[in-house]
């Protein structure tokens, strides 16, 4: 395979960076959708 | 700036790894709420002194403090593996802006950007690859140029980078130019925007299209309003979606030359260029427009994106530099910005076009 490994993915993570930011986005969600994170104002 | 993107291997513990990171993600939190604070301290002013002062949005003030400090002083070494984590803070951005569009336009919006994204990608690149053979480029450099302006400015360079086999050189070279040329669109797109009067729709649009890189695109479109900001995210990721189709192209082409090794399992390659942060961006959307968030939560999920999208700022500006530029020599960067004016036009009349066809 001609493959390089992602160019955003951390070495030595095994998550990639769009992983990441995919899996910390969804965890947050679920908090706040279960009213255990803080309201966030802008 | 492209130290970031081709840094060796690094093997250190992870949570060293995690403590290298807080200098640099502070710096950016610092810069870019110094921005907010900075707008807001002129929105003040103007309105205890009835003055009527230009709004100057903190995307723009992030910036300039983060390109003051990186073509100045430089930014020093502590701070770096923090600072490089604005690419982390734009897709986490991203996915969380899905619960600002309903899934139904996001496919009515993404369905003509990506009409246009196909249009814009072939002319692109041949353009580009005229260009670099008129202004005798290497030819790898030529086609890391073409990627990069087409597609998606320095991810698009770095997945093609080991497609091709192009030198670390040619890639370095090419990130910097495509940051370069998309620091100055970032700050003529706009002007041009309020001076043609476009929609919010169509500004955003053409942002998306135009410019390179998605932390400037995004930029760019918040620069102008943060309604264009939204919409130039959603354009810049559909062109983001066609990477692997491009790189595996040139991955082709290159093997048939002899001059790169052949791509075995087509699919696979497109799945692992594939970028996955749209996906998180669709799911979240699609469960927004199902009602899965009451409105408070909505707000907070928005407000954590404005965030996200906050420190991706700081970054933007930090991460250029433009004296990385001079190590080549100026041809590349006339080519780069040649191509740039050229798809910057194209992308603009396609706009107006889609504008009047499907009244943006």
């Amino acid at each position: 395979m001609n493959q390089e490994p992602s160019a955003s993915r951390p070495r030595g993570l095994s998550l990639s960076i769009d992983a990441w930011a995919v899996l910390i986005a969804f965890v947050i969600a679920a908090l706040i959708r279960a009213n255990l994170f803080p309201s966030i104002g802008w | 700036m492209t130290d970031i993107a081709l840094a060796p291997p690094r093997r250190l513990p992870w949570p060293r790894r995690l403590l290298d990171l807080v200098p640099g993600i502070l710096l950016l939190a610092a810069i870019g709420y110094l921005g907010k604070v900075i707008e807001q301290s002129i929105a003040a002013y103007g309105k205890a002194h009835a003055l009527h002062l230009p709004n100057i949005e903190y995307v723009l003030w992030a910036i300039l403090i983060g390109l003051v400090i990186s073509n100045t002083i430089g930014v020093p070494r502590l701070f770096k593996p923090g600072v490089a984590t604005y690419e982390f803070w734009l897709k986490l951005g991203i996915v969380f802006l899905g619960v600002r569009f309903l899934i139904g336009d996001v496919l009515r919006l993404g369905g003509v950007s990506l009409g246009l994204v196909a249009i814009e990608l072939g002319v692109s690149i041949a353009f580009m690859t005229l260009l670099g053979r008129l202004f005798g480029l290497k030819p790898k450099l030529t086609s890391l140029l073409a990627i990069g302006s087409s597609v998606c400015g320095v991810s698009a360079i770095i997945a093609a980078k080991g497609a091709i086999e192009a030198e670390d050189e040619d890639a370095s070279y090419a990130i910097a130019a495509i940051l370069a040329l998309g620091a100055v669109a970032l700050f003529l797109f706009p002007l041009f925007g309020h001076w043609l009067q476009m929609s919010d729709h169509a500004f955003g649009l053409w942002a998306g299209l135009g410019v390179d890189n998605t932390a400037e695109a995004a930029a760019t479109g918040a620069l102008f309003s943060e309604a264009a900001g939204k919409y130039a995210v959603l354009a810049k990721t559909t062109r983001n979606a066609t990477i692997g189709f491009v790189v595996l192209g040139y991955a082709i082409y290159w093997a048939a030359q002899g001059r790169a090794r052949a791509v075995d399992n087509k699919a696979l390659f497109l799945w692992q260029k594939f970028p996955k942060f749209i996906l998180g961006f669709l799911l979240l959307s699609l469960l927004a427009s199902l009602g899965f968030f009451d409105r408070q939560q909505t707000a907070s999920l928005a407000n954590l994106s404005r965030w996200a999208f906050l420190l991706t700022f700081a970054g933007v500006g930090l991460q250029t530099n433009f004296r990385s530029l001079r190590k080549q020599g100026l041809r590349p960067f006339v080519v780069g910005a040649i191509g740039e004016v050229a798809i910057t036009i194209l992308t603009l009349g396609l706009v107006v076009a889609a504008d009047a066809v499907f009244v943006l």
